[in-house]
């Protein structure tokens, strides 16, 4: 009985200790926590993707009716400018026909010469589409929340594209999510071409709608307008694929506006471009289909 | 000993649970791909609103180790690669604090200084999260959204907080002594 009661003013006591100093004690474990995270990334890292594992079904549940109201919204305001819209994508529309007519004519020299040359072309690119499911979009990240993850083959570096052009590409891989870091995110760096005078340069975000074009060799020739695109220095980006085009050139920035419409992202498809990271020159892959019609002859 | 019926006891539980899980839904609420028009860039800190809202009206049923748990959940849910985890769950804990600390002043009193004790402790906390983000990563960060986000959320503040105030009993002296604020025995009676 004495025992018991002794127990019990021990606990009575502990528990008062704790309750006075429970602000203190949440404060240190919340600064433990960062430093844990800091020190330890591999276990953050492992600790997100779980997190996002579990969470993205919830999420994936919330984005479909959250994508009908967006777009009910979206419908409701174009609504009122369809006769505008109309005009301009008409106006459009013969100026992509023409377009469309060199394109088919440049294809198809392409292709002849191609044969001519026998060019091999780089490893055939396969796409993944998937759903947005979460947007990651705070003041201080912008990146978004995929419905696809390691089981279908999404690995992390691999590109992310809309139809307009490259959004991101991947930063973490759950086993059924996955998490896009934008090209306007102010840790993305991706390298690039200036598609008019094939100079390399660097494309970097800084989290504003804008992104900041580093030049390797200097400002030279840079014109507002000028297209730029992914330049695949580094491997895991396919060539070409459309980033966006500058706005603002002036001393010292040049300002590029990426094609992608952030705000109206629902659907993406991740590159499956075969080889992710840097790999060396004598990585195995597998021998690229010959375009068609062209039998590429090895000795 | 009073005997509880099953129903009675789901509504006990069903109190006790109900404020941790609507900061749960918003701190997932947070993430999901809702595009207010103009302020997509800038979304509302509605977790921090969940959380200084419950420690006024139920704080012992907000626990500050909850707290802490839901403020890594969303930083790790939220947050990119390289950002401090644990920053929102040492700035809930902060508001909480604050809140209970300060309940002279901010329990049955008119909304208006409810409204202006959020944007006090609010702005804190978003001073905080800024401050601690760029000491974190040592890069300079346009603090501009940072306050974007602040706005929209003072703003929506009249909107959701007489909501989840509804969550605190009727009579402000039937309720434990943590809530009760300021009022004593026949100070509301008539």
């Amino acid at each position: 009985m004495a025992i018991r009661d002794d127990f019990e003013v021990v606990a009575g006591q502990v528990r008062t200790v704790v309750q006075r100093f429970a602000l203190g004690l949440l404060v240190i474990a919340a600064f433990g926590i960062m430093l844990v995270g800091k020190a330890d990334t591999v276990l953050v890292e492992h600790a997100r993707v779980l997190a996002l594992d579990v969470a993205s079904p919830v999420l994936e549940a919330i984005a479909r009716p959250a994508a009908y109201a967006n777009r009910a919204i979206a419908d409701l305001r174009e609504f009122a400018s369809l006769r505008e819209e109309n005009a301009r994508l008409r106006e459009e529309n013969t100026r992509l026909l023409a377009w469309q007519t060199a394109a088919r004519r440049l294809e198809n020299e392409n292709e002849g010469l191609r044969s001519l040359a026998k060019f091999r072309e780089g490893p055939e690119a396969s796409f993944i589409t998937a759903r947005l499911v979460g947007d990651n979009v705070s003041a201080y990240m912008r990146g978004a929340l995929l419905n696809v993850g390691r089981r279908v083959g999404v690995a992390p570096g691999q590109a992310v594209v809309t139809g307009e052009g490259l959004a991101g590409r991947i930063a973490e891989v759950g086993e059924n999510s996955s998490r896009v870091l934008f090209v306007t995110d102010v840790n993305s760096r991706l390298p690039v071409l200036i598609e008019r005078t094939r100079e390399r340069a660097i494309l970097a975000g800084d989290n504003s709608p804008r992104l900041r074009l580093n030049l390797v060799q200097g400002v030279a020739g840079v014109q507002t307008g000028d297209r730029i695109v992914t330049s695949g220095h580094g491997g895991s980006f396919p060539v070409g694929i459309p980033v966006g085009e500058v706005v603002e050139t002036s001393e010292g920035s040049i300002r590029v506006r990426p094609f992608t419409d952030f705000s109206r992202l629902e659907f993406v498809r991740v590159v499956d471009y075969g080889v992710t990271g840097l790999v060396g020159p004598g990585a195995p892959s597998s021998p690229p289909a010959p375009p068609g019609g062209t039998a590429v002859r090895s000795r | 000993m009073r005997t509880d019926g099953t129903l009675a006891l789901l509504d006990r539980w069903g109190r006790a649970a109900l404020p941790g899980t609507v900061l749960l839904f918003f701190v997932l609420l947070t993430l999901a791909p809702l595009r207010a028009p103009y302020i997509s860039d800038a979304l509302p800190l509605l977790p921090a609103l969940v959380v200084f809202q419950f420690s006024l009206a139920t704080p012992e049923r907000l626990p500050g180790p909850l707290l802490l748990a839901l403020g890594v959940l969303l930083d790790l849910l939220l947050g990119g690669p390289g950002a401090p985890v644990g920053i929102s769950a040492l700035g809930f804990v902060l508001i909480r604090a604050a809140v209970v600390a300060n309940r002279r002043y901010l329990v049955g009193v008119p909304f208006l200084f409810q409204w202006i004790g959020f944007c006090i402790v609010c702005w804190g906390f978003v001073a905080l999260v800024w401050a601690f983000t760029t000491l974190w990563t040592w890069a300079p960060i346009d603090p501009v959204p940072a306050m974007l986000q602040y706005v929209v959320v003072i703003v929506i503040y009249p909107l959701l907080a007489p909501l989840l105030a509804r969550v605190r009993a009727r009579d402000p002296l039937n309720i434990p002594e943590l809530s009760r604020g300021g009022a004593r025995t026949g100070e509301t009676t008539p």
